[in-house]
């Protein structure tokens, strides 16, 4: 722990706040691709094929890029406001980064037309076919600022905590490991801070290899790459810093709900070794994306779908049962920040669960690539971590006191309902073998897959407005909230 | 157990599980939400909850070891493999599929390999097909007749995934790409015919 003076504060909640208003600008944009691709899907508004690959590669790449974002500095306020040292002016330099970074991704894609995705298999980015060349160098070169911007962070956060409390084994937990318990206590959040960072790092260097080798063939086209060992990369990339940003959430969950409840929530030996084997579960979870990939040595796809079960352990045992043991008769006041951890909890285990049973190589052989894998992973994005972000968002809007914080209102409701009615349809569409990222059904011949996938679609455009009324609603009271909270005095 | 309108397959019955899944959080979820006036004092509620979490942790593991043992044993892998009663070469190329009944030289030009984005195939006989790319990255993908995913495997350029499958049924079969491969990704279609 550590106490910092008001002046200190008050630049780092400037910076926060700024970071906060760029992700609730940036949020409702990126669900409007979402919400054109469906349009188009629908065929309510015909958009061109290249401008809807366009529009899917931003909407992923942002997405992804930008929850990442909001999360390593939510969780970098609360650590450098009350247990190590983060320097701000470091912050703002990640921060421009991570700006030039969105808007290079944003001209390379609305503008250069790059499409490959968000997940940019190899070879595909060389051999698209439509976007322009300069797109591909300008989108490169934007996700390499991301990377950068990104691991200097994680390696500040890392040093911080670590130089905090007594060096590296020991912000991973490990000294709750042996027979007697522990000298000084470790708060929760600095081990899954330890843990979810320490994932991150690994993702972003992987990221950066992927990254400097489509570089290098960009500059030379004759290089050859193996794709099979590019795929392993790219989705080691993908999954891990996905994950993570769900982990990082967690952190700061574990140090605030308690605020609510009243019940402290400590490591003890059980969560300890959850953590630790959640971070080495989080690593070898990603084969389960090569599972059609026959050629994939089997033993590796073993310990994929062992990898994958197995993370469910601590995930549900631990975490999942720690904040039940939290809420449980606690007489919590149910107001907005608790609710939203819980929802964003239940967010977590509803796709969780669902990815554990597309994780299973007999079922995968159906499902991959159907909307039934976005249909997950949107499960705990938009209402797993988003909720997490959000009731951080509250917070922070309450003055990080839990007397002000608000309670929830018809468009935190409208929202969350739009959001499982999206969600739905989402699901429903992987039931239906309706394939994921396709432009428009209209070129099956099947005629059930294009008609259900286009009534799919069009339903769902009918819940994302939902979401969007719900989210404008929030914001008018949000962010009035957390331009007042700039103002804070000690 | 069989839906009225949805017959047992792999789609059905794993959109099942998760819906009980997700029934099994808003349950519990509700049940906080509902008990959370009636106070009790934290180390006796925290004891309660424990003592359920070790149940529930004893549960978990028995249910992944017995998943795990089921679903390991039988995969679309080659190790899995019986000897094919055909061979069919699949050649991926942005945008188009060429399919031939033969098997080819590990050299063969895949750009000028002559299949056809049409093949008609035998019922109730094991087929084998020998999918690779010419190009990027696709994913040969079957349909039956009612629009339901039924085999699938990746087409990779330089590799060849072998895929095993017995047609039980004649009819009609479409192929769809399943990875993403440019923008006329969704009009990459073949189809079978099984007679
Ligand atoms: C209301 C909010 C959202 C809407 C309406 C939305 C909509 C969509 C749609 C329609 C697709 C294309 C699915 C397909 O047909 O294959 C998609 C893909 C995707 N979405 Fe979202 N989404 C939302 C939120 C999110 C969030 C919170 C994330 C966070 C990571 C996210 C990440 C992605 C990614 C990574 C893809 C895949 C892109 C690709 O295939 O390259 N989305 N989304
Ligand atoms: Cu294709």
């Amino acid at each position: 722990m550590i106490q910092i003076n008001t002046t200190e504060k008050q630049q780092h909640r400037k910076l926060f706040v700024t970071w906060a208003i760029t992700f609730l600008i940036l949020f409702p944009v990126l669900i409007l691709l979402g919400m054109l691709m469906r349009i188009k899907q629908g065929e309510i508004i015909d958009i061109s094929m290249s401008k809807f690959y366009s529009f899917m590669t931003l909407h992923g790449l942002g997405m992804a890029g930008v929850l990442f974002s909001i999360a390593l500095a939510s969780l970098s306020y609360l650590l450098g406001t009350r247990y190590s040292k983060i320097s701000v002016s470091l912050g703002y330099y990640v921060y421009y980064g991570v700006v030039i970074g969105v808007v290079g991704l944003v001209i390379g894609t609305l503008i250069g037309e790059f499409g490959a995705g968000w997940y940019m298999l190899y070879p595909l980015p060389f051999k698209g076919a439509y976007w322009t060349d300069w797109s591909l160098g300008v989108s490169f070169f934007s996700i390499l600022i991301l990377g950068v911007a990104w691991l200097i962070q994680c390696l500040h956060i890392l040093n911080s905590i670590a130089k905090q409390y007594g060096g590296f084994k020991n912000i991973l937990g490990w000294q709750y490991l042996g027979k007697s318990e522990p000298a000084q206590e470790l708060p929760s959040i600095i081990l899954i801070s330890a843990v979810s960072v320490l994932a991150s790092v690994f993702a972003v260097l992987a990221g950066a290899v992927m990254d400097i080798l489509f570089l290098m063939q960009y500059f030379e086209p004759s290089l050859e790459l193996d794709p099979l060992m590019m795929k392993n990369i790219i989705f080691f990339f993908g999954h891990t810093i996905v994950n993570a940003t769900m982990y990082i959430g967690i952190a700061w969950l574990y140090a605030i709900l308690p605020e609510f409840t009243g019940r402290d929530w400590k490591i003890t030996k059980v969560v300890a070794i959850a953590w630790n084997a959640t971070f080495f579960f989080i690593l070898f979870a990603y084969l389960h994306h090569l599972y059609m990939d026959f050629v994939q040595p089997l033993a590796l796809q073993y310990v994929g779908q062992m990898a994958s079960y197995f993370s469910s352990v601590p995930a549900t045992a631990v975490t999942m049962f720690g904040v039940i043991g939290q809420l449980y008769r606690s007489k919590v006041g149910w107001s907005m920040v608790p609710v939203m951890f819980l929802l964003g909890v239940a967010g977590w285990a509803i796709g969780g669960f669902a990815a554990v049973v597309d994780s299973t190589i007999a079922v995968n052989r159906a499902l991959h690539n159907t909307l039934w894998v976005p249909a997950h992973f949107h499960t705990y994005m938009l209402m797993g971590i988003v909720l997490i972000i959000f009731a951080f968002l509250y917070y922070i809007g309450a003055n990080e006191n839990k007397d002000n914080d608000i309670e929830p209102g018809w468009g935190f409701k409208t929202f969350v309902t739009g959001s499982y009615g999206f969600l739905l349809m989402f699901y429903l569409g992987g039931l239906f073998s309706i394939p994921r990222r396709f432009s428009d059904y209209a070129g099956i011949d099947t005629q059930v897959i294009h008609e259900t996938g286009a009534l799919l679609a069009k339903i769902a455009v009918v819940f994302i407005t939902f979401i969007l009324i719900g989210l404008a609603s929030m914001y008018s009271t949000l962010i009035k909230k957390l331009l007042q909270s700039l103002k804070f005095q000690a | 157990m069989s839906l009225v309108i949805l017959p047992l397959t792999i789609q059905t019955t794993a959109a099942l599980v998760s819906l009980l899944g997700t029934l099994l959080v808003v349950s519990v979820v509700v049940y906080l939400f509902k008990t959370s006036s009636d106070y009790e004092e934290k180390s006796s509620a925290k004891a309660k909850v424990y003592r359920m979490r070790d149940r529930y942790f004893l549960g978990l593991a028995l249910t992944i070891l017995i998943v795990l043992i089921t679903s390991l044993s039988m995969l679309p892998y080659p190790k899995f493999h019986k000897n094919p009663d055909s061979v069919v070469t699949v050649v991926a190329m942005q945008w188009l599929w060429k399919m031939a009944p033969e098997a080819i030289a590990a050299d063969q030009d895949l750009v000028a390999f002559a299949g056809k984005n049409e093949i008609t195939l035998p019922v109730d006989k094991l087929i084998e097909f020998r999918v690779t790319s010419a190009d990027v990255n696709h994913n040969f993908a079957i349909y039956n007749s009612k629009g339901t995913l039924i085999a699938q495997t990746q087409a990779m350029p330089k590799y060849y995934n072998n895929l095993q499958y017995k047609f039980t049924e004649k009819g009609e079969y479409e192929v769809l790409c399943l990875e993403y491969c440019g923008m006329p990704h969704a009009y990459m279609v073949a189809k079978i015919h099984i007679e």
